[in-house]
């Protein structure tokens, strides 16, 4: 298996440790224990950024998962009432919300892709390259996204 | 390269190679259902009646793609979930526990999707 680490100039000081512990096939081990590590972004490599981005829109994603179970139950209410949600899902506000659920989806569903093929050893550990070539790719369809959403409201 | 083989790493990987298969499952599911919902209507947000919702839902082939994104997204969800929650350091015990209790909620969570969709396709 290749090596999956980050050039020795963007990694931590303990990520050798880490990844010594950590090698074979799986995932891209975390570098510091504990979720607090995923917010301290000072002096992180685009691996770490990485991952943080796909832990925190992880979670903002399950969170939706319900939020969405709950809106289309209104439809269990009757017409009346998802008419009612209707009103408030067409707001700018709420518009604007759905962009932020789709640069969720983006984020974590291109770097999840990215690091199930570094994980798996299909492709060479390129962090930064793949994972700002990913970002770049996912602004374009960010972009169109809110050109549909906002282009379409009168 | 000498690979731990550890329980712990043995089901470490198990759960990772289940969320890379579910991940890549997603892709698929997501895009047709984000395109279907906001892409092929044209009223603002995507579908919008009463009528509008019930009408796809109720149509066969819909209904098992929605069926099988509900369950998918479940199991990528609950196995972030354990990742996340495994950062905290949880004892053996703990672990256990809470890999219970997010199977239990997957569980729940798909039953209910199931009923809601059913009883929405059942009304079009």
């Amino acid at each position: 298996m290749s090596d999956t680490r980050a050039p020795s100039s963007e990694r931590d000081p303990g990520v050798d440790e880490i990844v010594r512990s950590r090698r074979g096939d799986g995932p891209v081990s975390r570098k510091l224990p504990g979720p607090v590590a995923w917010f301290d972004l000072r002096s992180r490599s685009t691996g770490h950024l990485a991952f943080s981005l796909n832990r925190i829109t992880g979670l903002g994603l399950v969170g939706y998962l319900y939020l969405h179970l709950a809106v289309l139950s209104t439809l269990l209410g009757g017409e009346d009432s998802w008419n009612g949600f209707l009103e408030l899902a067409t707001t700018p506000l709420f518009l604007g919300l759905d962009l932020l659920l789709v640069f969720g989806l983006l984020v974590h569903g291109l770097n999840g892709t990215r690091l199930s093929l570094i994980g798996s050893g299909y492709v060479p550990n390129h962090q930064k390259a793949s994972f700002w070539a990913l970002m770049a790719f996912g602004a374009i369809v960010l972009v169109y996204t809110a050109l549909h959403i906002f282009g379409g409201e009168s | 390269m000498a690979a731990t083989t550890s329980p712990e790493r043995s089901t470490r990987s198990r759960s990772w190679r289940w969320t890379a298969v579910t991940g890549v499952s997603l892709l698929v599911l997501v895009t047709i259902h984000m395109v279907a919902h906001h892409f092929v209507v044209d009223e603002v947000g995507g579908l919008r009646t009463y009528q509008h919702v019930l009408d796809y839902i109720s149509t066969p082939i819909i209904f098992v793609i929605e069926g099988v994104f509900l369950v998918v997204v479940t199991a990528h969800a609950m196995l972030g979930l354990r990742s996340v929650l495994l950062d905290f350091g949880l004892s053996e015990q703990r672990r256990r526990l809470l890999e219970r209790g997010l199977v239990g909620l997957g569980v729940v969570t798909v039953i209910y999707g199931f009923v809601l969709i059913g009883v929405l396709a059942s009304r079009a």
